[in-house]
């Protein structure tokens, strides 16, 4: 107290730089992180928006020509972007299986296990979650070789003929959205089962003895305290799917054959990087981010809405 | 009813080996291609008859591996370490001051990771350019060096730390960067290292930005040296198996370390 009141007496004259240099100081922390997000994400943005009206072929020497909406029309009227946007919906709709549906079954089917060999199945089905993309995509150009991969020779051993998983229009998406899904499965799989082993314990035995089968209870109890889970990882999966599948889009098929795994964001990287047409890229940037900020809106209502928490 | 529980355990041990085995195939499968001779990468087998290095030394002398995993070490560190201090910095703002623009700052910092790279390519790119970053292991490093991620896992962890502790340090008339370095720091060890951890591999992972960036092989990362790669030898599946598992190596070796502290920062993050 005493303390307070001299300080407090000394400070007197000092005062209002005091204040203003203690008004300014949470400020000098968050300067380098907010730095960068500014420089690297939020002016970028605005940038983005604007070079969505102009023409440009990104070299330095030219000058952006403006063309207001044309870059939309043009964009919304081109096969190529509905294709891309169909695929688009394909990856996601072909992931969620991979990231959703097989791991929350394997983890109600398996949330009794204990003992070393569950740590040692943890150990090893999370593995792919650190396998780099570029390495995945390498190593499974080579399981999935035409002529001497070993699934294959797998199916031809089994008396089916050879697949083209990366040449074939009909296949080459799914195998994208395999590729894709196989970094998932595994980790999904731990994050339901954390959730799954969290459920206290007492609910199930309640439950059990009132008569409950058991899939009654996982219908009515486990489901149900899962689904925070359930709809978080759908709506990673949703947000970032297609943008996950980019580096094999973009390391194993271009796109092809046919246009067939190309998707938003390969398209924009094409425009950008490949055609130099940058007011294309980033026009079509800004419908894809506009789109997915709504789904994100959406995503988020749903779970504050359908998620039930144990209180 | 004991029966049936155990056919229910068997069919679990069974499911999780099928899942184990999938996961884990396809990187052993990569790793003895690896190690097999010309002549034998395309009979099959689970092991190669006569197990070779010759891959390896291929792939050294077709590629400076050597610089490309150090490029990528200083890369991956340099992000981790600027992600975390930034992190440190912002959070510990957010935490100590209640101040108008706080909130605001906070959500800034927090939906940044839902703008898609992609929609904000060029201009960071035309930026990297007029900076001179292109074709530069700095250039990798300056966008990443502060994250929402980091901000944020560092700002829960900073919130549950004792606000009395806080105060008495600051009764001792330690100054707020003092009570950050000394007093709240030594605490954060767990959220740290998963911080560090997740930061590391994520950036070693990282592909998009690379490959805008760096146009020579001697500047480049693993990621994008092994996509030079693969365009060049195309089908030499020895060396390209030999150069994926280079690649991969220092990561694989971090997680057997780390096996538990990896797993779970990742968990504590949800997927991204």
């Amino acid at each position: 107290m005493t303390d307070a009141t001299i300080t407090g007496d000394r400070a007197l004259p000092g005062r209002l730089p005091r204040l203003r240099l203690s008004a300014a100081e949470p400020w000098l922390y968050l300067a380098p992180a907010i730095a960068v997000v500014a420089i690297w994400t939020y002016v970028p943005l605005l940038q983005a928006f604007e070079l969505s009206f102009y023409q440009w072929n990104m070299l330095p020497r030219s000058t952006p020509r403006f063309v207001g909406l044309d870059n939309y029309r043009n964009l919304l009227s081109l096969p190529d972007m509905r294709q891309a946007v169909v695929n688009t919906v394909l990856y996601t709709i072909g992931l969620l299986p991979l990231s959703v549906g097989i791991p929350l079954a394997v983890a109600l089917l398996t949330g009794g296990l204990s003992g070393p060999l569950r740590n040692l199945y943890r150990a090893l089905i999370f593995v792919p979650m650190i396998v780099a993309p570029i390495v995945a995509a390498i190593l499974w150009r080579w399981l999935l070789n035409e002529d001497h991969g070993l699934v294959n020779a797998w199916l031809s051993g089994i008396g089916l003929g050879k697949v083209g998983f990366l040449s074939d229009p009909d296949v080459a998406l799914w195998t994208l959205v395999w590729i894709t899904g196989w970094k998932l499965i595994g980790f999904s799989t731990l994050l339901f089962t954390a959730a799954d082993s969290a459920i206290s314990p007492s609910y199930v035995e309640a439950a059990r003895m009132d008569g409950a089968s058991p899939w009654q209870i996982v219908r009515d109890i486990r489901l149900p305290l899962l689904s925070p889970t359930i709809l978080l990882i759908t709506m990673m999966t949703i947000l970032f799917g297609a943008q996950w599948s980019f580096v094999y889009i973009n390391a194993l098929t271009g796109g092809g054959p046919l246009r067939s795994t190309t998707n938003v964001y390969h398209v924009m990287w094409e425009y950008g990087f490949k055609t130099m047409a940058a007011g294309w890229s980033t026009a079509a940037g800004m419908l894809v981010f506009a789109v997915f900020g709504l789904i994100a809106i959406g995503c988020l209502a749903a779970m504050r809405r359908f998620a039930v928490y144990d209180e | 009813m004991t029966n049936r529980a155990s056919a229910g355990r068997i069919a679990a041990h069974v499911v999780m080996i099928g899942l184990s085995f999938l996961a884990i195939f396809p990187v052993y499968w990569m790793i003895q291609t690896s190690f097999r001779a010309e002549n034998e990468i395309f009979s099959g087998g689970l092991f190669p008859a006569v197990p070779t290095l010759k891959n390896y030394t291929d792939v050294l002398a077709a590629m400076p591996m050597l610089r490309i995993l150090g490029n990528t070490v200083v890369m991956a560190g340099a992000t981790t370490l600027a992600q975390v201090a930034t992190g440190l910095l912002a959070a510990w703002a957010l935490v100590r001051w209640r101040f108008p623009g706080g909130a605001l700052a906070r959500s800034l910092i927090a939906l940044s990771w839902l703008v898609p790279f992609q929609v904000v390519m060029i201009p960071n790119y035309v930026l990297a350019s007029k900076l001179g970053l292109l074709d530069t292991v700095t250039g990798l490093v300056i966008p990443n060096a502060a994250a929402a991620f980091s901000v944020l896992v560092l700002y829960n962890a900073m919130r549950g730390f004792p606000r009395e502790v806080i105060e008495a340090a600051r009764m001792d008339g330690a100054g707020n960067f003092r009570i950050l370095a000394e007093v709240v720091l030594p605490n954060l060890s767990a959220p740290l290292a998963s911080v560090s951890i997740l930061c590391f591999i994520s950036a070693w992972n990282d592909y998009f930005w690379p490959l805008l960036l760096i146009r020579r092989m001697e500047n480049s990362v693993v990621q994008i040296g092994l996509q030079f790669f693969m365009t060049q030898e195309g089908n030499d599946w020895g060396p390209l198996m030999a150069a994926a598992t280079l690649a991969s190596l220092p990561i694989l070796a971090l997680y057997l370390v780390l096996q538990r502290q990896v797993v779970d920062s990742f968990m504590k993050s949800g997927i991204r």
